[in-house]
């Protein structure tokens, strides 16, 4: 998955409309929520095979973040 | 883990019954901040949709009792030929007695049919078939009648949104009996008790009963709302970690036990939690999503209990499941597999229980108890 791939992936996967940059900070979109972070673990689990906990992914500041996690 | 195959039990028919009344998400924009886009969002990653939930006057064993009855009627089995019963639900009609023994009573059943209970929730059904199966190979009763259930709807207080729009309710009923062919059914059950207050009701047993101290008691939770006494609790996180841990292994296991690969099977009934989960586990067990119905949870939100047997009794009733898996779990926390041969099997659907206009209103009841005490009744 390119870095390109990754970001169009995290639009899906979040279900947001906001324009989604590796900057963008995790806490200022509206739909970072339970449900986001969720999400979030099931899809770099199947696609990264790198389990994250809630807590681990709640404490994330950058997309980027979870882009290094995932080894993108 | 408990692994067993029994050969000689045929689960002959089932049928769900389902209250009249129903909540559509679609109906509580103000639940999402009058915000449809919100609204939209949660509806495609939860599946939120319709959920039927029991008035007042309507308990688990009313639902049961109703699809116990209409199951037997279809099928002529009459009361005198039930040999054994057992009721599994979470949420029983009377603190005492159990619910099965007053269901017994209700469907007629004679005195040398024995009534026992079964205390469990999400994973309850395939425990409860387990137990009969048990009961009819080793030759203790020649057939079972089970009776399934939950009041999860009715007993949310609806504008507890972390868990209201998750729960709707049914109850069934499904008749099992000693097969001289060979048919195999195979189970895969589990525990983890350390888990127990993963998901909790913690006040209104002996622990912690509900009186005048404790009634009207409210307490903060982690996102700042309020958690009451009459609530339920799920550690949302936890329970989804150990789901997916626990989840698609035991679909994998429960088909390797009974000899199945992925192609073998015509139908995965798996607990309707809700549809995010739903499709990670088909994505992590890598079964196919055909053949996994994800939609019943939009159409009758979890059922608890009663959740696998929905999924079933929502096929088309004409449809042939020669091979089933059966995959749930929740509270316990517990968890169930089973991968069955419904071959002949009578689907008796979902019907509606319409409430009975004599149903006993909470004054009836009062009236009612209190001429019993002065001996009356």
């Amino acid at each position: 998955m390119t870095r390109e791939e990754f970001l169009t992936e995290m639009q899906d996967v979040l279900q947001t409309d906001a324009e989604l940059k590796f900057e963008t900070v995790l806490a200022d979109l509206d739909e970072w929520d339970s449900l986001s972070i969720m999400a979030t673990m099931a899809f770099i689990d199947k696609n990264f095979g790198i389990k994250l906990r809630a807590v681990d992914i709640k404490a994330m500041n950058l997309i980027e973040d979870l882009a290094k996690k995932a080894g993108i | 883990m408990a692994v067993s195959t029994f050969k000689h039990v045929k689960i002959c028919g089932m049928k769900t019954s389902i209250p009249e009344n129903f909540i559509d998400i679609d109906d509580e924009l103000q639940y999402f901040d009058n915000n449809s886009k919100k609204l939209t969002r949660q509806k495609k990653m939860i599946g939120y949709g319709r959920r039927y939930i029991a008035d007042v006057r309507t308990t688990v064993t009313d639902l049961a009792c109703d699809a116990a009855k209409k199951l037997m009627a279809e099928m002529s089995i009459k009361p005198e030929d039930v040999a054994m019963l057992i009721f599994v639900n979470q949420k029983p009609d009377y603190p005492e007695p159990c619910d099965a023994n007053i269901a017994h009573g209700r469907l007629e059943f004679l005195k040398t049919c024995p009534a026992m209970q079964i205390n469990l929730g999400c994973s309850g059904y395939v425990y409860a078939l387990w137990t009969a199966h048990a009961m009819i190979e080793s030759g203790a009763v020649k057939n079972c009648l089970l009776l399934a259930g939950d009041l999860s709807g009715r007993m949310t207080d609806q504008t507890n949104r972390k868990i209201a729009p998750l729960f709707g309710d049914a109850a069934s009923a499904t008749f099992l009996s000693y097969s001289g062919d060979e048919r195999a059914a195979t189970f895969v059950i589990g525990s983890d008790g350390k888990s127990w207050n993963k998901i909790v009701r913690p006040f209104g047993g002996t622990r912690l009963p509900l009186d005048k101290n404790t009634i009207d008691l409210q307490f903060e939770d982690v996102a700042g709302g309020t958690v009451k006494v009459s609530d339920g609790v799920i550690n949302g996180e936890d329970v989804f970690a150990f789901t997916m841990n626990v989840a698609p292994p035991l679909i994998t296991q429960t088909m390797t036990m009974a000899g199945w690969v992925t192609d073998d099977v015509n139908i995965f009934a798996i607990h309707q939690a809700n549809k995010q989960i739903l499709e990670m586990i088909i994505a992590k067990a890598e079964i196919p999503a055909e053949k996994t119905p994800t939609d019943v949870f939009s159409k009758y939100a979890n059922n608890s209990t009663n959740s696998v047997v929905t999924v079933l009794c929502d096929q088309p009733r004409e449809r042939m499941i020669d091979k089933a898996v059966l995959c749930s779990f929740g509270i316990g926390l517990s968890w169930g597999g089973a991968a069955l041969d419904l071959s002949g099997m009578y689907n008796g659907g979902i019907s509606t229980y319409k409430t009975p206009l004599d149903a006993w209103t909470r004054e009836e009841q009062m009236a009612y108890w209190s001429q019993y005490f002065k001996g009356n009744q």
